[in-house]
């Protein structure tokens, strides 16, 4: 299966690579095409109600076959000591910060893909093994990752993992929003066992109305700002907080779709395959001189 | 006659109802829409038909802390878990000073208390995500305030395994509740504050001149309070002696004083660089209070509305009414002669000052108070 991929991306690369250089045009996108469909899920985090039990970070490795250990472990707080990142062993973490006004009071703040609606991922990946889902879902396709990384480097929230220690066959880790489960009608793994539904599991339109309430309706518990709703184009996963997204570790993201700016990057380079062009051309000559060079300096000496 | 009486009791009945139908005097008179809490058109007294939630008025009766039941027995999770014995009772006691029963009965109107799953559902799949599910509620109302002073979030700090418990056990925590009320709270009698304040680094705060001289309630302050304040299983700091925060803007910082305190105050009123003493009032106003006026509360003299109105030291202008003859004058320890009785006040004290020595020369040439008096002494 992943010979005969690459083969048809080969194949595929080649023909599309004729196509651009008679055809392409300034304004032309190579992203894939989202289908956003109105009832895309997401989750609401309330971070104010969080009490970071980490329960949801043994339940997402539960779901996904990694190695989770015992939940009971799990109640050692030492390890928020240290803020912590989503990697190939664990598809989501919890991180602590202060609380600001309460010493006593943590903020607890969980740590996964955004599943955003305009993926960077997607639109950087060149094989196209990254897919956003209807329901909001983007997942990685094993079979046909090419093991570039470039969704590493696309991605504004640096989630993608790979499994570096792996010799072969190497995999892209991320939370894949519980696909499995939901296409049962199951919810995911993380939103299931939270005691305290910090997470809410619903419609994103339903959720951002959700969350402006809340806002509403306690001004003092809340920044007025719902992480996702806007940024890099929207966000399955939304956020609420006590205190500014900068201090919790959030990047600070304008609200255009991060492709937008991979892609007309990627395409101002390859535009007419000009300076690829351009750079052999100047190769070429730095070649030829050298190259007359020595034949003069041969002719020189005889 | 049996007719009589069916008669009688259909009446009896009919009458009943019509009570029940019509709202009572109380209802009747608030100016509000009876769908605020009435599902129904007519609700009964047997079946009030009341909103569930979220109810835009929120009305609850309050009961007394301790009147409330001792110990409520969770035990919805019979399959895994042993069952979670809540201290009510010690809860609500704990509460009159953060919130009140509302803390946890939100939107609980008059009637009967509601169950939390008569709006929070036990799915966590479902329709209308607004609210928290059960599981969610419950464990937020437990562990909002919980693993702020344990700083624990494991199942097992409140539900045991039931494979590990044994019978007698279960007894045992059970009982552990039984007659137990929360014990009364000390008091200190005064709190050292270290400021960074440059018009004086000491705010000596005392505390018990408050409640018991100025009698003011645990709760005109202590309204909000964090269960940490006394419930914190890593605190170790001296209570007598408090660093304060310094981040906090003028107003948050002086919250609680300035609701007395007049902001107009001079600062040195409480900040000092050395520990204050406590309120005297000969020392704070120049005028010591007599056994009389020792015991009464401040509002007596200086009136409810806070802050306190300033009395001068003149009596009349507490005791403007008195006169020679409703004042006896035997309680001052000195009984008037029947002569003396007859004068008015103002004849032998001049000037209405009742502090000065009182004057004879009016009358009496050569005479002279106290080594003449116009009365005997009397035990005060």
């Amino acid at each position: 299966m992943p010979d005969k991929s690459r083969r048809d991306f080969l194949k595929k690369t080649a023909a599309i690579g004729a196509g651009i250089t008679a055809l392409s045009s300034p304004n032309a996108k190579a992203g894939p095409e989202n289908i956003l469909s109105p009832d895309r899920m997401g989750v609401l985090v309330d971070t104010t109600v969080c009490v970071g039990c980490r329960n949801c970070e043994w339940a997402c490795k539960d779901a996904h076959g990694l190695p989770a250990g015992n939940l009971e472990t799990y109640e050692d707080r030492k390890i928020l000591e240290t803020k912590r990142r989503p990697d190939h062993t664990a598809l989501t973490v919890v991180n602590e910060y202060s609380h600001g006004k309460n010493s006593n009071l943590p903020v607890d703040v969980k740590v996964q893909c955004m599943h955003c609606d305009h993926p960077a991922c997607v639109s950087a990946c060149i094989v196209g093994a990254f897919s956003k889902h209807e329901n909001g879902t983007v997942t990685w396709d094993s079979d046909m990752c090419i093991g570039c990384r470039y969704c590493m480097a696309a991605c504004p929230f640096q989630i993608p993992a790979f499994e570096y220690d792996k010799a072969l066959h190497p995999m892209i880790m991320k939370c894949d929003f519980c696909f499995d489960r939901t296409k049962e009608g199951k919810l995911p793994a993380c939103v299931s066992i939270c005691p305290v539904e910090a997470l809410t599991y619903g419609t994103r339109t339903e959720l951002v109305k959700i969350a402006r309430d809340r806002i509403k309706r306690n001004p003092d518990r809340y920044v007025n700002h719902v992480f996702g709703e806007y940024e890099v184009g929207g966000t399955s996963w939304l956020y609420l907080a006590s205190k500014d997204f900068v201090e919790l570790d959030f990047p600070m993201l304008g609200k255009n779709p991060a492709p937008g700016v991979s892609e007309s990057i990627q395409h101002g380079i390859f535009a007419y395959f000009v300076p690829p062009v351009s750079l052999y051309a100047l190769l070429g000559g730095i070649m030829w001189i050298t190259k007359r060079r020595k034949e003069l300096e041969e002719e020189g000496k005889i | 006659m049996k007719k009589f009486l069916v008669l009688l009791i259909v009446s009896f009945l009919i009458f009943n109802l019509q009570a029940q139908q019509n709202p009572s005097k109380d209802h009747s008179k608030l100016k509000l829409d009876c769908k605020t809490c009435h599902v129904c058109d007519v609700p009964t007294k047997d079946d009030p038909c009341l909103v569930l939630c979220p109810r835009e008025r929120i009305t609850t009766v309050y009961q007394k802390a301790e009147e409330t039941s001792e110990l409520i027995v969770i035990d919805q999770l019979k399959d895994r878990y042993g069952p979670v014995y809540f201290s009510h009772r010690l809860h609500a006691q704990m509460s009159n000073m953060s919130g009140g029963c509302e803390n946890c009965h939100h939107f609980n109107t008059s009637g009967p208390i509601l169950k939390c799953n008569s709006c929070h559902e036990p799915n966590r799949k479902r329709e209308d995500v607004r609210l928290p599910d059960l599981k969610g509620a419950y464990h937020r109302q437990c562990m909002d305030c919980h693993r702020e002073w344990s700083h624990e979030t494991g199942c097992n700090s409140c539900h045991e395994l039931k494979k590990n418990i044994k019978d007698t056990k279960q007894e045992n925590s059970a009982k552990k509740y039984v007659g137990k009320t929360h014990p009364v709270v000390l008091e200190p009698t005064h709190i050292t504050y270290q400021t960074n304040s440059d018009k004086g680094k000491l705010v000596t705060f005392y505390h018990d001149d408050h409640t018991k001289k100025f009698g003011l309630n645990c709760i005109s302050c202590h309204k909000q309070e964090s269960c940490t304040k006394c419930h914190d299983v890593t605190k170790k700091s001296d209570s007598s002696k408090k660093i304060v925060s310094t981040k906090k803007t003028f107003e948050a910082q002086h919250k609680n004083c300035i609701n007395c305190h007049s902001k107009n105050e001079s600062c040195n009123n409480c900040h000092s660089n050395k520990i204050l003493e406590p309120f005297d009032h000969a020392k704070k106003t120049g005028w010591a209070l007599n056994k009389f006026h020792i015991n009464l509360s401040c509002s007596k003299c200086h009136g409810v509305k806070i802050p306190y109105k300033k009395v001068d030291s003149s009596c009349s202008s507490c005791h403007g009414s008195w006169n020679n003859e409703n004042f006896k004058h035997s309680k001052t320890g000195l009984q008037l002669d029947e002569t003396h009785s007859d004068l008015s006040c103002e004849d032998c004290h001049i000037d209405k000052n009742y502090s000065a020595k009182p004057s004879c020369d009016g009358c009496h040439e050569g005479y002279v108070y106290p080594k003449q008096k116009p009365g005997k002494s009397v035990r005060k």
